[in-house]
């Protein structure tokens, strides 16, 4: 710092000044191959920087669009003035908050089935032993592989169509447009990769800890939701997250299981493409509504931040 | 407090029996141990007790209730885990009172009946503290307190103190005594730490491949074992033990003839082959010859290594010219004896010496089942003749 | 003793007696009991759909009339698919004559996009894992930044490239036009549109792959980089020699899982209005059939099964490679 300051100050002497830039690339230089750490060092920051705005600058563009007035078509790179009033708008112009509310349902629906659903099956899976254990695991990996494509058109029918399920009974006339018609989907979609990380995680809990449980009077399911789930609070909150992750930020079946209206239980896919149809050119509308509907998961990615890490370096991974 | 009963109570895996017809009828109030090596179905059969395995056949009863097929939470049970099991997510309030609270006991009882607890094991203004601030000791003792508090009919320890060192596990063995005499509860414990089970309990029953092989009390196993097993394990160091075949009279053993008194013992006459068993501590040098209940004819040997332990020295014996081919066995089946002796005892390596067994105190054993014949009837030792000349001319 | 039986006899509610009845059963009954709910959800939304798909996948399109299926008719939605050119795409930079069967111009444009993007991700995915593992003050505020993206909905992140590359004024749309790289409509044309989506799944799922790589990083004994420190090694070195070899197999996983998403694309090519008709991926076949102006539902199980074969493929030749592999860099 200090000879940084010392050479600042020489500068100023206008005859010496190339000289003197010379000399300072060759001290860097020297420096570096002195000391190659301290190059990396500069080197990283460097790209970190770099890859950094990369990520943010288009979160930026959305902000500085949502900025800007009414109709104005031509955006700046930087707003001229701070106006929040399509902050306001999204929620009068479509029951935005609907939409909204919807998508988190969804969400913390499926979330909820999953984990409940999932926490049986990977207490099966991970601490009991039992004929057809290692088919039943295949079945599932093989399951994760298939595109929701694939899953979309039988299921299409018969929420929408009456064609029978399994061949054996039809579901109620117009399931296609309630909750049901993406959680079941969404949940039988997600489900594979929550039982892996639970029964990897169900797995690690010291038997002893079981047995106390049972001895002091817990029964065998009751161990499981007082004991082993509680102790492995890393995974399921891990499996919890990438679950609803997935649910809230999925477009497939949120998108072409439901109806466009916000009262027909339309998530906010359906939401923000509301504004692109019908106020085509409040592009300020559109910016808004995407940043509002960012903030639910954006709030549990800084709470949950760690535990995502650690519970995927933990679980997920042993496999 | 409960009578504890085990009827042909057998337990087997797809390809391992792992409990095989097992037989226990424990007394109201008494502390039983369950000893053997790991692996032979101690832990298994206390798990059938605890209802966290269930018996391939068989019966348990508790008290008058058969509770073969109950979950382990209607058996008035309390156990006490190897790995301590303290639930890590909660405070030694929390874990004390689970069992209460799953029982919906009142508020005030749970209170009440944990702060007993806690001042029975010594944790008194520690109940809010989390088990990872707690020593080995203290969890020790909250996994206890928490299966005292439910006052249940029976205690199932299951190897409670063999995670801690050695020092914490003798003062936790006397209060485990401490606590039984107190409590007064039928106790099942399981160890295969010997000396756990000699100190502690009313009777030991002695375990092996799954089978019961003795239960009595501990001084009953230690000086009449029923088979070679239970004179194995019990005691430390082990019992010495030397094939022999039956004479006329007279047991041919190792180069040595020991006598034995034909009318006391009729069993030995229909058997050629037997197996001697004498304890270290029953070998004594002749000049403590009176130590000895009944003293046998001293018998020369030579002093091979020795193991200075502060309150005794164990001294390897080995016969004398041994290590030489003299077609009276092979080397392995004259391998030495232990004996233990005081460490004031002026004694070196390579030293020879005449011993004396305790004859009180000689052991028998049939050499195919395993099963004792006898404890306590030899005659007289003395060297067997032939062979010390064979020896000698060996020597030469 | 009585009082605890009495207490917990009072407790007679159907949740308990239940428990109680499960106390009773064999481990494999018992298994399987608890395995039920979670196989039954995945039975009716999963394995019957799968079912299903692959077996209307020989029935006959109807265009017209209630029923949506016809007769049996074998593999000839499988042989149409791939021989017949593409009625509703036109994929100009692909193929202009339109000479090819409108299965392969979906599979070769998807494939592009897996592999471009992916490539993309695994680079961007190591340096933001980098960035992510190094220490330094604000280092979590850092996390946070790069995994938002990944939270961020689809149609969002749809929105915020359209919004860049709209018609005339988006932000990126005049610079990039004035330097001939795209055309005026940006969104409209298959070469910009593809890229456009690419640039914006690199966008998005590069998090997803820096936190799986960051998983594995963390998961690297730590002493290892010491034994390094203490041979003198270089930090090229430490990277070339530790990090990567023990990060491998995570790198692999985090790559199948992407792949296995690239192969699907579909939800970002709508939201951000390019749509099926300018970039039409697999998954976008099947929804046009199904949607379009004219429903041909064989037609579009057919593509779903032809999807799930090219992702079986993938999966296959990343576990052989990974098997391969693994034997060759000595990893368990």
């Amino acid at each position: 710092m200090s000879i940084d300051a010392q050479d600042h100050d020489d500068a100023e002497t206008l005859d010496d000044q190339d000289e003197e830039s010379k000399n300072r690339v060759q001290a860097w230089a020297a420096d570096w191959i002195r000391n190659p750490q301290k190059a990396y060092t500069v080197m990283g920051v460097f790209l970190g920087g770099v890859l950094l705005t990369t990520t943010l600058f288009p979160l930026y563009w959305l902000f500085a669009v949502a900025m800007a007035p009414p109709g104005q078509t031509n955006i700046p790179l930087i707003p001229t003035r701070i106006d929040l009033y399509a902050f306001v708008d999204i929620f009068q112009q479509v029951p935005f908050a609907r939409f909204m509310f919807n998508s988190l349902f969804y969400a913390t629906t499926v979330t909820v089935v999953v984990i409940l659903v999932a926490s049986l099956a990977g207490y099966a899976f991970g601490r009991l032993d039992f004929r057809g254990k290692l088919p039943l695991l295949f079945s599932l990996l093989v399951l994760s592989w298939f595109p929701p494509a694939t899953l979309f058109l039988p299921l299409f029918r018969a929420f929408n169509q009456q064609v029978k399920m399994l061949g054996l009974f039809t579901l109620p006339t117009e399931i296609y447009g309630t909750p049901g018609a993406v959680i079941a989907p969404l949940s039988a979609f997600t489900m594979p990769l929550a039982v892996f990380i639970l029964m990897t995680f169900y797995a690690q809990i010291p038997d002893g800890l079981e047995d106390a449980a049972r001895v002091e009077g817990s029964s065998r399911i009751g161990a499981l939701f007082r004991v082993i789930m509680p102790l492995s609070a890393p995974g399921v909150a891990t499996a919890g997250i990438l679950t609803f992750i997935t649910v809230y930020t999925e477009f497939f079946f949120s998108f072409l299981m439901t109806g466009d209206k916000a009262s027909e239980w339309a998530p906010i896919v359906n939401g923000v493409l509301a504004f692109q149809s019908r106020y085509t050119v409040r592009y300020d509308l559109q910016a808004a509504a995407s940043l509002v509907a960012i903030v639910p998961v954006a709030i549990l990615v800084v709470l949950a931040q760690d535990k995502i890490v650690s519970g995927l370096t933990q679980g997920a991974l042993k496999e | 407090m409960a009578r504890v009963k085990l009827d042909d109570v057998s337990k087997s895996y797809e390809d391992v029996v792992a409990v095989k017809n097992m037989n226990l009828d424990l007394q109201d109030g008494e502390f039983i141990t369950l000893v053997g090596p790991s692996g032979c179905g101690k832990s298994t059969t206390l798990e059938t007790v605890a209802g966290l395995t269930k018996p391939t056949s068989g019966t348990i009863h508790i008290g008058d209730r058969e509770v073969t097929n109950l979950p382990p939470k209607d058996r008035g049970i309390a156990m006490v885990f190897q790995n301590i099991a303290l639930f890590p997510h909660m405070d030694v309030y929390d874990n004390i009172s689970f069992g209460l609270r799953l029982r919906d006991f009142p508020k005030e009882e749970i209170d009440e009946r944990v702060e007993n607890a806690a001042d029975i094991v010594e944790l008194g203004g520690m109940l809010d503290r989390m088990p990872d601030e707690l020593s080995g000791g203290q969890r020790q003792r909250v996994a206890i307190a928490r299966s005292i508090v439910r006052n249940p009919d029976v205690f199932l320890m299951d190897e409670p103190l063999a995670n801690l060192d050695a020092k914490l596990r003798v003062n936790m063995r006397t209060e485990l005594q401490r606590l039984h005499k107190q409590l007064e509860t039928t106790i099942i414990y399981v160890t295969h730490n010997q000396a756990e089970a000699m100190t502690m309990s009313d009777r030991i029953a002695v375990i092996n491949g799954g089978e019961l092989q003795q239960i009595a009390p501990p001084l009953t196993c230690y000086n009449e074992p029923a088979n070679r097993f239970v004179a194995g394990f019990i005691g430390s160091p082990s019992m010495n033990f030397v094939p022999a075949t039956v004479g006329d009279g007279e047991l041919q053993a190792n180069g040595y003839s020991l006598s034995y008194d034909t009318a006391a013992v009729e069993e030995l006459t229909s058997r050629e082959e037997v197996e001697i068993g004498v304890r270290p501590e029953d070998i004594y040098l002749v000049q403590n010859e009176s130590e000895a209940d009944k003293p046998s004819a001293p018998v020369e040997v030579v002093t091979d290594v020795l193991e200075p332990m502060g309150d005794e020295i164990f001294v390897y014996l080995k016969p004398i010219g041994s290590g030489e081919e003299d077609g009276m066995g092979s080397v392995e089946e004259r391998e030495g004896l232990l004996m233990s002796v005081d460490p004031a005892t002026d004694i070196t390596e390579d030293q020879t010496v005449e011993i004396v067994f305790d004859r009180a105190r000689i052991h028998l054993f049939d050499r195919g089942t395993g099963d004792a014949i006898t404890h306590g009837v030899i005659e007289g030792a003395k060297m067997d003749t032939g062979s010390s000349e064979g020896e000698a001319q060996a020597d030469d | 003793m009585a009082v605890e039986e009495a207490q917990s006899a009072n407790r007679g509610g159907i949740v308990s007696r239940l428990a109680t009845w499960t106390e009773n059963l064999s481990e494999q009954t018992y298994a399987l009991l608890l395995l039920a709910p979670g196989f039954l959800i995945l039975l009716l939304f999963a394995f019957w759909p799968l079912a299903s798909s692959f077996r209307m996948s020989f029935f006959k399109d109807v265009v017209v009339g209630p029923e949506s299926l016809g007769g049996f008719v074998g593999f000839e939605n499988y042989v149409k698919l791939l021989t017949d050119s593409n009625p509703f795409a036109t994929l100009t930079f692909l193929d202009p004559a339109m000479e090819t069967g409108i299965f392969q111009q979906a599979l070769i444009l998807t494939l592009l996009f897996a592999i471009i993007s992916v490539a993309g991700e695994t680079i961007l995915g190591f340096a933001y894992a980098m960035l992510m593992k190094a220490e330094y003050r604000g280092q979590r505020f850092v996390r946070v930044l790069i995994i938002i993206p990944w939270a961020i909905p689809i149609v969002i992140q749809g929105m915020i490239f359209f919004l860049l590359f709209r018609p005339g004024y988006g932000l990126l749309t005049g610079p990039l036009h004035q330097l001939g790289i795209f055309p005026q409509l940006p969104l409209g044309d298959a070469f910009s549109g593809f890229v456009i989506v690419t640039v914006a799944d690199v966008w998005k799922t590069s998090a997803f792959m820096a936190l799986l790589i960051l998983a594995g990083m963390e998961s690297v004994n730590q002493d290892l980089y010491d034994v390094a420190d203490v041979m003198g090694a270089s930090t090229w070195q430490r990277f070339r020699y530790i990090t990567f070899p023990l990060v491998f197999p995570a790198l692999m996983v985090a790559m199948l899982f992407r792949t296995m998403g690239a192969l699907r694309v579909y939800g970002i090519i709508e939201s951000t209005g390019v749509g099926c008709s300018t970039v039409p991926s697999m998954t976008c076949l099947v929804t046009q059939f199904t949607f379009g102006s004219t429903t041909l539902y064989g037609s579009a199980a057919a593509v779903s099964v032809l999807i799930a074969i090219t992702v079986g493929v993938f999966i296959s030749i990343y576990l052989l490679f990974i098997r391969y592999s693994n034997q060759s860099l000595g990893l368990a």
